[in-house]
Parts: structure tokens; sequence; C-alpha cells
């Protein structure tokens, strides 16, 4: 017997939806048997993890806190791939995002929310803005790769915040140098509460992702990117300014990735510290991959993802599995959905042997 | 400041850059290979990653230090074939499978590492010894920095003129050039183009896999998640710096050991800069070097893309 891949000639909604829920199953069944191997019971972790994510009000609520970051550094991400800008830099934004958020919020420490909070959330988007911006330039005026461009930054950011932290000027006074963070922002600077845990951050998350479905579907900005995805050469023919076109997705969507650190830092923390912004740009490059690329996908994956997570503390506790496991789904997952969106291109064909 | 202590800083300073060399010059001379090949890896950073990794727990488990190299190598050889499935196979975009590959090998070994230290001290062990040269060894300052290193940092730059003469002196070698230039000529006479860029891919894997292993035996007493710390990235920006030639991508891995190297003696030579701006240094001036190295790239022509027949 002979078996064959042969290309699809286009290929068919359905079976590329399919391939997207058959690739998250299979995440979980791998996950499963990743379980299994540390000798974990797979029954008790599972249903913790289910409980925590969904259990009740209150953790349906937590599940939504721990999404609304993943939402916002998935659509950053979403709006580099699909211009087809390789940037890799939302985890450095995200960290750029918050320390923007928290200079301008500790700057202005007594000034009232209404103050500070739009002002500090503007800092966030500028500090994002200014990493991706960073490498924008760096591409149309020195040809570097986006790629090296954004990696390089993010261990470069990673660095300046420790130096800050610890021993720098953002140190806490009268703490140990060994804590790594800033002491508590004033609770002005705090963001609201809509219901028990859950922050005003989802609301900006959720209006973020019609604004990129609209900037994305309905404007010409939208489709400048979108054709800058498609085909780079063509538009450069058409007379289009593509540096420009780059530069404006690059500040896009840094904007948006620093808008998740301090959402994240004036919504949960209100500190910052590195440990707690950690994976946060990573999962969002995940959460939008998995997501097909779409801001409306993207949510739902990202709440996913944030359920998860969140369901992981409970896992953690109840059943002693590393909560860490998530991170190792996230990863199988995204192997998975990118085998799956691949084949779904194809079919099998079996022929007997010649 | 006297003179003798002044020497032995500086002998210290360049015996550190050779030694911090040895993983990425491994990786680099593979994955130079598979570049050549037309297969741009970027699961560098994860494929190291996870040699670190699996020789960790090998030696945890096994206390040998074969072992530990041997399942390093294989895990990574896996990572490889699941790369060149992806790239080669599905042609799925070059980086998105190496985005893929980072992000599997980042979450995994989050993942086992967690659950292996669960509820017990953090195993730590001694790293492997050096093995001085006889007679070279005693060379004053030479001797210390190049002839008092471990064996696998002698391979590492016994490395270097194999590849080169692989890749310009054998028929392989030339094969496998074109393969990066122009698949499509290697097809039409005959020769198989999947097979070779698995081979290839599978290679520059293996070796970056050992390169994470040293990275973890060589000279760490613990493991720490995420412990490769951006290096699989400079092996790559190495590449594009050394334009693909294994003599310059050299001068550039040695480049940047050295900067990691000042990082770590900061203190002892006496930098008023913080040590972590110093820890920057080696991923900012990477930026600056492919600044410098763009206009003049010989970059594979066919390096990232798929082959297809149609």
């Amino acid at each position: 017997m002979h078996i064959k891949l042969e290309q699809r000639h286009g290929s068919s909604l359905l079976w590329q939806g399919a391939s997207y829920g058959l690739a998250i199953l299979a995440g979980f069944v791998a996950t499963a048997m990743l379980l299994k191997l540390s000798s974990a019971d797979v029954t008790t972790a599972f249903e913790a993890l289910f409980r925590g994510a969904l259990g009740s009000q209150r953790a349906m609520l937590r599940t939504l806190v721990a999404a609304t970051p993943l939402i916002l550094t998935g659509l950053a991400a979403v709006v580099v791939f699909r211009a087809r800008i390789w940037s890799i830099g939302q985890e450095g934004q995200v960290y750029a995002g918050a320390m923007g958020a928290y200079w301008v919020a500790s700057s202005l420490a007594d000034a009232p929310l209404v103050v500070v909070g739009p002002l500090a959330i503007a800092g966030a988007m500028l500090g994002g803005a200014t990493m991706s911006g960073i490498a924008a330039l760096l591409r149309n005026r020195y040809e570097v790769n986006e790629i090296f461009s954004t990696v390089m930054l993010n261990y470069i950011i990673v660095y300046l915040l420790s130096f800050l932290l610890s021993g720098g000027p953002w140190t806490e006074a009268g703490t140990t140098v060994a804590y790594h963070q800033t002491p508590l922002l004033a609770q002005t600077a705090w963001l609201p509460h809509l219901a028990g845990p859950l922050h005003a951050g989802i609301l900006i998350a959720l209006l973020a992702a019609i604004a990129v479905h609209l900037l994305l579907e309905r404007t010409s900005s939208g489709y400048d990117m979108r054709a800058l995805g498609a085909n780079q050469t063509a538009l450069r023919f058409m007379g289009m300014d593509v540096p420009r076109i780059v530069l404006v997705t690059m500040l896009l969507s840094g904007a948006l990735a620093g808008l998740a650190g301090g959402v994240e830092l004036l919504g949960v923390q209100h500190r910052l510290k590195a440990d707690y912004l950690f994976g946060l740009g990573y999962g969002g490059i995940i959460v939008a991959m998995v997501g097909g690329l779409r801001p409306a996908g993207t949510v739902a994956v990202a709440i996913l993802f944030g359920g998860l997570s969140s369901g992981a503390v409970d896992m953690r506790i109840q059943s002693g599995v590393p909560d860490s496991l998530i991170q190792a789904m996230q990863g199988t997952i995204l192997l998975f959905v990118l085998c799956g969106t691949a084949l779904a291109r194809y079919r099998l064909t079996w022929s007997s042997a010649k | 400041m006297s003179g003798l202590f002044q020497e032995a800083i500086f002998v210290s300073l360049l015996a550190a850059t050779i030694r911090i060399a040895t993983p990425l010059l491994l990786s680099a001379m593979g994955e130079l290979v598979t570049q050549r090949a037309g297969i741009w890896n970027v699961g560098v950073e994860g494929t190291m990653l996870t040699g670190a990794f699996i020789a960790y727990i090998a030696y945890a488990v096994s206390g040998d230090h074969l072992t530990a190299f041997a399942l390093a190598i294989s895990a990574a050889m896996v990572l490889g074939a699941i790369t060149a499935f992806l790239s080669v196979t599905l042609r799925v975009d070059h980086f998105i499978t190496g985005l893929g590959i980072n992000l599997l090998a980042s979450g995994l070994t989050l993942f086992w590492f967690r659950s292996f230290v669960k509820g017990k001290a953090q195993p730590t062990f001694d790293s492997i010894g050096t093995v001085p040269f006889p007679y070279l060894s005693d060379i004053p300052v030479i001797g210390s920095v190049l002839f008092d290193q471990r064996l696998l940092t002698y391979a590492a730059f016994a490395l270097v003129p194999v590849v080169w003469a692989f890749l310009y002196r054998t028929r392989t070698g030339l094969e496998l050039r074109a393969l990066g230039e122009n698949p499509a000529a290697l097809d039409t006479m005959g020769l198989n183009v999947v097979a070779r860029q698995y081979a290839a891919t599978i290679f520059g894997s293996a070796l970056t896999g050992l390169g994470g292993a040293f990275l973890m035996l060589g000279f760490s007493d613990r493991f720490v998640p995420e412990l490769s710390a951006g290096r699989g990235w400079l092996v790559v920006v190495a590449l594009i710096a050394g334009n693909w030639h294994p003599l310059r991508v050299t001068s550039a891995v040695l480049a940047f050991s050295f900067l990691e190297s000042v990082a770590t003696h900061s203190q002892a030579i006496g930098a008023a800069v913080p040590y972590q701006l110093l820890l920057a240094l080696p991923y900012v001036i990477s930026i600056a070097i492919i600044v410098m190295a763009r206009g003049k790239s010989r970059q594979p022509a066919a390096l990232g893309e798929s082959y297809s027949r149609s």
C-alpha cells in the first residue's frame, strides 16, 4: 500500500475549523499522557483544573481576569502576523508597558483615578509601542530582520528591569534587594473592579478586540496590513509606502502588548515584578495562532487558556501537579495546530503499491 | 593592583571566552549545515534548552556523563525530525515551525523540571573537569587559555575545519550547498531533496542538543528554567554575521563569548556599570552586528523556502 499527501484545491472552511478543534483535543490527550508519565493522578488533576476554571461564579470571573492580558497580547500577535511581520517582541513589550504604566502611576501618586487611570494606560501603550517602534525602525532603516531585533529586545528589557528592581531606582525601600519588586502603587491607580476579582481591564481587552477586528476588516489601513502579508512586492509596485505600513503595524502591536502589561499591573498586581509578567507575551503568540489569527478566535482561545492557567492554581493545590502544566499544554496544542492546519491543506490518498 | 593579579584576570577572561564559546560553536557548526541545506531553523533556542534539560535529568538520574550526552543528543534529534517534518514535508513556514519548537520546548521543560524537583532539594553537581593537554598546557597564558579546557571544547574547535572540509571539499557537501541555492537542480539530477534536508536538520539539531548538554554539564551546577537564555538565538545571528562561512561564523561566536565573559568578570575588572546592563550587552551588540553585516550578505538563495515540485 502506498500513502500519499496530495494538495487540496480550495481547502474548505469546515476542514479548517475541524482541524483547530481536533488539534486542541489532541493537545488535551497529550497532556493527559504527560501527567500519566509524571505519575500524577490524571482524573484528580483534570477535575481540579476544570473546577478551578469554571466550577463557580468566582472561578469563572478569575478565568476572565487571567484571559484579559492574553487577549491583548494575542491581538498584538494577530496584527503583526496578519501582515506577515514576524515580531515576537510581545513578551518584552508587556514588560515595557508595565514599566510605562508604573512610571506614570508612581509619579502621579496623589492624583485621583480619573486622571491617573487614563494616563497610566497611555503610559503602558507608549512603553510597548516604544519597543516595537525600535524594531520597526531597525527594519526600515537598517534592514534588521524583526525576528532578531524583537528577540534581542526581549532579553535586553528583562535585564533593564532587573537592574531597575534590584539596586536601581525602583527597588522597594526598606526590603532586601532579593524581592526584585517595586512598592505597591497608591490605591488611586488601581483599576476599578466590576464584580469580585474581575477588574475593568476585561472591558479594555474586549474593546481592543472589536477595534482590531474593525480595523483589519473595514478600514484601508487594515487592508494595507493584510495586503502586506499577502504580497509585499505587489504592494511596493503599487507605489505603497511599505516602511510606513510596517511602522504603523508594529506601533499598534506594541501598544496592544504594552496595554496587557499595564492592565495586569493596574488591575491585578499593583506592583512591578518580573515574575508576574513572565510568559504573557509568548502565551499571546500561541493564543493568536490557535485562534486562527482572527480577533474573535483570539478572544475565545484566550478565555480557554485563561481558564486553564487560573484552574491550574487549584490543580496544584489539590493534586500537587505543577501549574506549569499549562505552558506544556499550550506548547503541545500549538504544535498540533501547526500540523493540523497544514494537513487540512492536503488530502491523504491510498493506492496499492506499484 | 599587582601585575600578577591583572594577568590572572586576563587569563581567566580569555579561558572563560573559550569555554563559553563551546556550546555556541557546537550548535553553530550544526546549524550551518542545516541552513546551507536551505532549512531556516529558528528553533535552535528551544532545541538547545531541550538538550540542556535532558542532560540534567539524565545525569541526575544516572550519574553518568556519557548517558546524559547521548540522551540529550537523541532528544534534540527528535525535535530536529519534527522540525523537518513540519517545514519540509508539511511545508509550514520555517519561522512558524521554529517558533512552535521553541514554545513547545519552553513549556515541556518547565513542566518536567517543576515535576522533577517537586518536594525535594534541587540536585546540584560538579561540572565536568578540564583535561589539560600534556606539555602544551604548560605554555604561559596560551596554555591556560587554550589547552586546559574540557574535551568537548577541543572537539568543538576541531569541528570547524571538519565542517569546512565537508562543505567545500566533499561531493556530499557540494550537493548540500546546492540544496540551499537551488533545490530544483538537485531534484532534476534525481537526487533526493527531502532525505537530504531531513538529514541536515537532524544533524544540526543533534549538535545543538550536544551544545545544550555542555551548557548544562560543562559550566552550570544546577538547571534553571530557560537556562539557554537566548544563546540559541545568538547562534542564528552568528550565522548571519559570519555570512554562512565556518571561519567567519566562528569569529562571530568568539565575539559574543568574549562579551559574555567580560560581563561575568565585570566585578573582578572593576567596571562601574551595573552587571545586569553588562549581561544585556551581547544582545545589544548582536543587533549592531546585523546592521553592519547588511548589504554584504550572501545568504543561501533558497534559505527558508520549502521546496515543492509544482
